[in-house]
């Protein structure tokens, strides 16, 4: 549903604007709907969200033109008419006390309705009842529903604007720009002593000296002279002549009451303020002076104290009611004709800064749809990939067909991937960018080492998202990963860094950006090798992973992969579980006991390269690096932003060419030190499902239902066989096409054992087809003579050690342990 | 003794009327100038004027006045001749302590008029002295 076609007719799509002088304030977030991107749907964090409600409500409205007088109408309009009527809900705004009375308002206007309606002779003419219908229509609200429900009260604790208007969008702006504002402040309270003492020579930084201060209505005005900075780099937008060095700044209430200017002080403002030329004034008015400090006092602190400061700014008396702000008399629709046709943009002007070190000031100083113009030196923390929801309908068919043939492993390229890439600014602020499909899933390799660790330009990038803690646990846990950061960083109240010495960085990062851009967005600066900024990821034994204390925490690693089970389902790749172990968890004697092997799921939101995939195929055992797993509740798991590659002697993994230290990058492959066969945990009342353990026991029962023999190609191994038809003895393989005379009898077999370490725990374990023709006493099956063996005849033997996988586990009633016995693979 | 917000108000007010004749949009740094001028009110007025709760009402004998329906529903009168809302707020936050320059009501009427979005409605005289 195209949000374009819900808005109303008097405010078309966003248009191309001509001239784009004027440079935003912040972003505008168009409607991504319009791109052609599988990006989401704009979101903000703020509190007054839109639901999804509305958006359906608002498909129903419509709404009449403005002055059209229509006796004619009268038929159509029907104010019961669900379809005319509105149901956004209108809540009272209680600060304004307005909503004293409402309901009696609303069945007064019910009332009036519902009596003409009911045909009962009404007092007033038709002509009222228009005017009273039409003021409905025009601005409709709920006075009809109001009859049906309850009447709840118009004030409504949360408050919902109309989706894709004006105070829908100023509200995202000032969430936005208020947690700027904090963020602003809580840094440049945490150094102020520092940004005294240097001089700011970074443009879009005012340097004010107030000359003169008085209030109106709770703001505070104060005549500066503006003191201009010794560089001269001003850009042509610049509005500050350099004739006319007087300025009025206005504050508003929290920033004055926060600054408390008085004559002689010394001010900087910050950028993103704003600058209005007013007719008739000299000296230009600055807006949106939320970031200022004060650097000096004329007067002492202590000889004032706080409430003479305040009343010093002297009051000017309320402004004369009757001087009214131009354009009420002007009734019409659209006047003709202007006298000067001046462009808006020469006259408010907003300032943001140009040489960007910082992702906050770029993106609050956004151009037109959500576009950052400024380019931004950020350090790339990390580079993945994420999979790309198909939704095309063409790939439906794909899916289709290799619904076929089932049997066919997950294929490498059935999904497209996206490669993304983490960055952070030397504030500290951290953002993720999606960038463009990748045609091949390998080519996340060559981007990681292009890249990772590396300063580079983030330009042509589009805000999508401002994202918190709470809604995105996983990313901040990798966020949280990469802090403190390596080395201090910059502080928004300071140009100079050097000089910043900044005791603790404080916590992490609250919130993240969310990204768009392409191709070329990330540009890696030349002559770079490792940014100071970079945190790699430090690889780590699973022993030392498992005895962290962290509930939940983002690990590096390079391990040996036992055993892999793919939950693969037909389309895409499904869940894949897989049993890993390192030579820290198979020493021979432990100082402390731990366990011998570790389960790691594989999410589906974690991509497979196809080298990963195709190890993952076949049999043999392998060594791969996982870099950025989560472990969470004591698990593994690789989600997004973790990244798996195949550890090779060749193939050096992302994390190992960055790694300073050399603790487990060695030249052999670690797969060979591990002792042979590997170590397993015996299995015990505490294993949990997806874990490979070892198992002794003994025969105590044989599930009858299960078992069965068949047939079997001597050749390929393959189950597809088909009576011969020329000679209904033989077999005849389809899929190597060749005819059998004696095929192979393969054989299942599920026992139930009995374990002297597992007392009241029932065991059922599916035996491998060597271990069933051990028990069974016989070097080869013959497909009749297994209906005629006897169940006793098993009973009682005595089985294992077997190297088994722990499908399922369930305790209640009683333990209840459903195993497979698997082969492991010899390295 | 100059105040200087009203001018300030106005300014904005005509950058609007420009920009939304050009462009039927009003930028971003609009939309923030007229929150910090303004303060809490800007955001009310503006869903005021989303709904476009502003009318005009004219009569033939050429009196105006403004019709806003507020966040409850109810019907505010204000004129045309000087700055009146009958609205709580504009009692307590204008008059009384001198807080603010307008009320939500008069600033969605100014809005409104900026964009030309206000709707238009003739009354008779008669209907007129009793709205008025």
């Amino acid at each position: 549903m195209s949000k374009v076609a819900l808005q109303q007719r008097p405010r078309p799509p966003m248009p191309r604007r001509p001239n784009a002088l004027i440079q935003s304030y912040t972003t505008a977030l168009s409607v991504l709907t319009n791109e052609k991107d599988d990006l989401p749907v704009i979101e903000t964090d703020s509190d007054l969200d839109q639901s999804e409600e509305d958006d359906e409500k608002d498909s129903g409205q419509q709404i009449s033109d403005c002055g059209s007088d229509s006796a004619d109408e009268s038929t159509n309009v029907c104010p019961l008419d669900s379809e005319h009527m509105k149901e956004l809900e209108i809540s009272g705004y209680v600060s304004d006390g307005d909503d004293l009375g409402c309901t009696l308002t609303s069945s007064k206007l019910d009332s009036d309705v519902f009596s003409l309606q009911s045909g009962e002779g009404s007092k007033k003419s038709v002509r009222d009842w228009l005017t009273s219908a039409q003021a409905m229509l025009q601005t409709p609200q709920k006075p009809m529903d109001r009859q049906f429900k309850t009447p709840e009260g118009s004030t409504k604790k949360k408050r919902k604007f109309k989706s894709g208007g004006l105070a829908e969008r100023l509200n995202r702006l000032h969430c936005r720009q208020r947690s700027a504002i904090s963020f602003w402040r809580h840094k440049s309270i945490s150094d102020t002593s520092v940004a005294a003492a240097t001089t700011v020579d970074r443009p879009g930084v005012l340097v004010l000296e107030v000359l003169e201060v008085h209030e109106e209505s709770s703001m505070q005005l104060a005549h500066c002279e503006h003191q201009q900075p010794p560089r001269d780099g001003h850009q042509e937008r610049n509005a500050v002549s350099e004739e006319t060095t007087r300025m009025l700044v206005l504050f508003n209430r929290e920033t004055a009451a926060q600054l408390i200017p008085a004559p002689g002080d010394v001010i900087h403002i910050y950028p993103p303020w704003q600058s209005l030329s007013i007719e008739g004034f000299i000296c230009p008015v600055i807006l949106s002076t939320h970031f200022s400090q004060k650097v000096s006092s004329a007067s002492k602190p202590d000889d004032m104290s706080l409430p003479k400061i305040w009343l010093s700014a002297e009051r000017r008396l309320p402004y004369f009611l009757g001087q009214i702000f131009g354009l009420l008399d002007e009734c019409k629709t659209k006047s003709e004709g202007r006298a000067k046709q001046v462009a808006a943009s020469d006259v408010l002007c907003t300032f943001g800064t140009r040489p960007c070190l910082s992702l906050l000031e770029a993106i609050e100083g956004l151009g037109q749809a959500g576009n950052v113009d400024q380019d931004v030196d950020v350090v790339v923390q990390r580079v993945y990939s994420v999979p790309m929801a198909d939704c095309s309908p063409v790939s439906f068919l794909k899916h289709r067909a290799s619904l076929r043939s089932s049997t066919a492993p997950p294929t490498a390229e059935k999904g497209k991937t996206r490669l993304c890439v983490l960055v952070q600014d030397s504030f500290g602020i951290f953002s993720t960018v999606r960038l463009q499909p990748l045609s091949s899933s390998d080519e996340l390799h060559q981007y990681c080492q292009m890249w990772q660790g590396r300063t580079c330009v983030l330009r042509g990038v589009k805000v999508v998202e401002r994202v918190t803690r709470e809604r995105h646990s996983r990313l901040f846990s990798l966020i949280d990963s990469l802090w403190p950061p390596a080395t201090s960083l910059k502080d928004h109240g300071n140009s100079l860094s050097i000089l910043n010495e900044i005791g603790s960085p404080g916590p992490p990062p609250s919130f993240c950006y969310l990204l768009s851009g392409h191709q070329s967005s990330v540009e890696p600066r030349e002559g770079q090798t490792v940014s100071p900024l970079y945190l790699h990821p430090a690889s780590r034994t699973l022993r030392d992973i498992l005895r962290s204390e962290a509930k939940s925490c983002r690990c590096s690693f390079i391990a040996t992969v036992l055993y892999k089970r793919m939950q693969s389902t037909d389309v895409g790749q499904g869940e894949v579980w897989l049993v890993l172990t390192d030579p820290s968890l198979q020493e021979e004697q432990p100082e402390r006991p731990c366990r011998r092997t570790v389960a790691l799921c594989v999410s589906t939101s974690c991509v497979l390269t196809s080298s990963v995939l195709e190890a993952l195929n076949s049999p043999a055992v392998c060594d791969m690096s996982f870099r950025d797993a989560i472990r969470e509740h004591g698990v593994l798991l690789c989600a997004e932003q973790s990244v798996i590659e195949v550890s090779s002697v060749q193939h050096k993994s992302s994390f190992e060419t960055t790694t300073r230290q050399d603790s487990l990058s060695s030249s052999e492959p670690q797969v060979k030190t591990l002792p042979q066969p590997p170590r397993l945990d015996s299995l015990s009342l505490e294993t949990t499902p997806n874990s490979l353990c070892s198992l002794t026991g003994v025969i105590v029962g044989v599930d009858e239902n299960t078992a069965y023999s068949w047939p079997a190609c001597n050749l390929c191994g393959s189950d597809n066989l088909e009576v011969s038809a020329e000679k209904p003895q033989n077999f005849h393989c389809i899929s190597c096409k060749s005819t059998l005379d004696k095929p192979d009898t393969k054989v299942q077999l599920e026992v139930f054992l009995s374990s002297s370490s597992l007392g009241n725990c029932t065991l059922k374990v599916k035996l491998q087809q060597k271990t069933v023709m051990l028990i069974l006493n016989t070097p080869v099956l013959e497909s009749s003579e297994l209906q005629g063996y006897d169940v006793e005849s098993v009973l009682g033997k005595e089985v294992g050690p077997l190297a088994v996988y722990v499908r399922v586990v369930t305790r209640k009633p009683a333990l209840w342990m459903g195993l497979e016995e698997i082969c492991l693979q010899a390295c | 003794m100059r105040t200087f917000l009203p001018a300030v108000a106005e300014q904005l007010f005509r950058d609007i009327q420009k920009i939304y004749e050009e462009t039927t949009q009003i930028p971003d740094d609009l939309l923030i100038a007229l929150k910090f001028v303004f303060g809490t009110c800007a955001l009310q007025a503006l869903d005021l004027v989303d709904q476009r709760s502003v009318t005009c009402l004219s009569s033939p004998s050429g009196r105006k006045a403004f019709q806003v329906i507020g966040g409850s529903g109810r019907l505010y009168t204000c004129f045309l001749s000087c700055h009146y809302c009958p609205c709580p707020a504009f009692t307590y936050t204008v008059l009384r302590r001198n807080q603010g320059l307008l009320c939500k009501h008069i600033l969605a009427v100014y809005l409104c008029q900026a964009m030309a979005v206000t709707q238009q409605e003739s009354i008779s005289d008669q209907q007129m002295s009793a709205v008025l």
